[in-house]
């Protein structure tokens, strides 16, 4: 049990499916051997599929507290890594290559049912899931690991993979039921999101949410009553699990999308949501309906001048207002390094730093 | 099952040497290792329902030489599985109680630890492991070990090789003792691996000769 646990809230009204997270988290985390297929970070469309595909058919979790049964996804049902003729089509094809994957056809992709979505039109509806590792109260992972290779740390709750003690048995795969667990086949170990835990370490918020441009991502303590985190999911109530029915206890939180109205046949609005609240039901819980409804009770205050928290807190403003006691500057983790240590920070001498030393001087 | 004074290891090194043909062959019955073993919920209920350690039993066959002893298994594989990309390799393990009289199914305990000689088919060595209990291998200190193995027509051999002398975390072999040795197979295209495994019914006694 973790004394404080560090946790994210999504706002999906806000998340416009550019992938910058995603892109952001791979060059941050997983561009090295073995990680080709690799995204701690994904940005599904649902309904779909979802990475890996059909994850939620795959079992793992637990009900009624007891482990259940789960299928270890293969790096196929993530999808392959593959690269792009980058070359031929962009400099040297003289405009007759198309943009192609190099190598064997890709046959399925982390976002590879991007924008496909469910209904028909003009009622077609989608709405995109950033997803990560929920870094969970009750990690089924850790739970299901035999080498003890799998820990939560106290100090913020966030769940680590130690590659020293991991022999790449892979039974967390198969216990994890959001299929967050990567196998690295060059490395043998097992891989997934670590919460950008030296950026937390240093007030520094995760990459994927200080790249968001659609500033979806809160970040904070769960436990800490002034933080974005605590209103949304506990204050407002509008911040939900992704599958409760899990077990697992997420620390990722979502804003359920609000719909947009269906048509009728003469093309006139109805009135009615055009994203099933069963299918909302389905993916987050019994509460999704009455955390839906807070939401339209505080856009209809401040359409009404009367004010909201929830909404303020929703828009958020103030950048640095989304994260929470993470609010440094990742170009400042190499000063505060610096200080602690104590030492000049060793680059290579081409890259310019500014070093600024406890004096305040820099060069 | 005994093994026998021979006067060069290196002559019986090979998994195709002659002289193991005037060494007697002892047959080891081998059980899956029992579902409600495994270390945890999950692993179980991943495999309460799954067939696993189908091995009937294995052949195993020793010989040393004062210095060195060689352990030479057979068993029935329908075909060689070395784990390639994703997968998981056919493995073989033997165990030596390092002190005491441990249990060979829960691995040993904090007083009565055991060594565990370990062989995978995507590797070309053994190593070896000492164990504490289920789930607390770790790497053991090192001696001198090597591995021979082949597949063919149904059936992997492999010769695994061990200095006699031990140490805390290696078993200590004398000739003109007797000790006892425990034998686990893994069934890797079945997914088999750590506690998802055959192991031999219970130790089996082994007899150094002088
Ligand atoms: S999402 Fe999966 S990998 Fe992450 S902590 Fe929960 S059970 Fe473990
Ligand atoms: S960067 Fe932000 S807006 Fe873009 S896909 Fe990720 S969460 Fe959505």
């Amino acid at each position: 049990m973790s004394n404080r646990q560090v946790a994210m809230v999504i706002d999906l009204n806000k998340c416009i499916g550019c992938q910058t997270c995603t892109v952001a988290c791979k060059t941050s985390w997983t561009s090295g051997e073995g990680q080709e297929g690799m995204w701690w970070n994904q940005v599904n469309t649902a309904p779909g599929h979802g990475t890996p595909k059909d994850w939620e058919k795959m079992g793992g979790g637990f009900k009624g507290g007891e482990p259940q049964k789960g299928v270890r996804p293969a790096q196929g049902d993530f999808g392959e890594g593959f690269e792009l003729n980058y070359k031929e089509a962009l400099f040297e094809g003289a405009g007759n290559e198309a943009l192609k994957p190099i190598g064997d056809e890709p046959q399925w992709g982390t976002n590879w049912d991007e924008d496909v979505g469910a209904g028909d039109y003009p009622n077609s509806y989608f709405f995109y899931i950033p997803r990560i590792c929920n870094h969970c109260t009750k990690p089924a992972c850790m739970e299901a690991c035999p080498r003890g290779a799998i820990s939560k740390r106290e100090e913020d709750g966030i769940v680590v993979i130690d590659e020293d003690h991991c022999r790449g048995l892979r039974f967390c795969q198969s216990a994890c039921p959001y299929k967050e667990i990567y196998y690295n086949h060059v490395t043998g170990h097992a891989q997934k999101c670590v919460f950008c835990l030296p950026r937390i370490e240093q007030g520094v918020a995760t990459a994927c949410s200080r790249q968001c441009p659609g500033r979806v991502r809160f970040l904070g303590f769960l436990e800490d009553e002034d933080g974005p985190i605590h209103k949304l999911v506990n204050v407002h109530k509008v911040a939900l699990g992704l599958h409760p029915e899990y077990e697992t206890e997420p620390n990722v939180f979502y804003i359920p999308p609000l719909s947009p109205e269906k048509f009728d046949d003469e093309g006139n609005p109805t009135g009615e949501d055009r994203i099933p609240l069963e299918y909302l039901e389905s993916l987050f819980g019994p509460e999704v309906g009455p955390a839906l409804e807070r939401i339209k009770q505080g856009r209809a205050d401040k359409q009404a001048g009367k004010g909201s928290d929830l909404m303020d807190t929703l828009i958020s403003k103030n950048f640095l207002d989304l994260f929470g006691p993470f609010t440094n500057h990742p170009r400042e983790i190499e000063r505060i390094a610096t200080e602690l240590e104590r030492e000049p920070v060793i680059v290579p001498p081409s890259i310019e730093i500014a070093y600024r030393g406890p004096g305040g001087s820099s060069q | 099952m005994r093994s026998e004074k021979i006067s060069a290891i290196a002559d019986y090194a090979a998994t195709t040497a002659a002289g193991w043909q005037q060494i007697a062959a002892e047959t080891v019955e081998m059980v899956p290792a029992p579902v409600e073993m495994q270390p945890n919920g999950f692993i179980q209920a991943n495999w309460r329902d799954r067939p696993y350690g189908q091995l009937a039993s294995l052949e195993a066959q020793s010989v040393h030489d004062g210095t060195t002893l060689a352990v030479r298994l057979r068993w029935a594989s329908e075909k060689p599985e070395t784990g390639g990309r994703e997968g998981f390799p056919d493995g073989a393990a033997i165990a030596f109680p390092i002190k005491g009289e441990p249990v060979l199914w829960t691995m040993g305990t904090e007083d009565e630890p055991v060594q565990f000689i370990q062989w995978q088919a995507m590797k070309n060595k053994i190593r070896s492991v000492v164990a504490w209990g289920i789930g607390s291998s770790v790497p053991g200190s090192p001696v001198s070990e090597s591995v021979t193995a082949g597949w063919s027509q149904g059936y992997w051999t492999i010769v695994m090789l061990r200095t006699l002398a031990g140490g805390p975390e290696a078993a200590t072999l004398e000739p003109g003792t007797d000790t006892r040795i425990g034998f686990a197979v893994w069934n890797g295209s079945n997914e088999e691996r750590a506690g998802i495994k055959a192991v031999s019914v219970d130790w089996s006694p082994l007899t150094i000769e002088a």
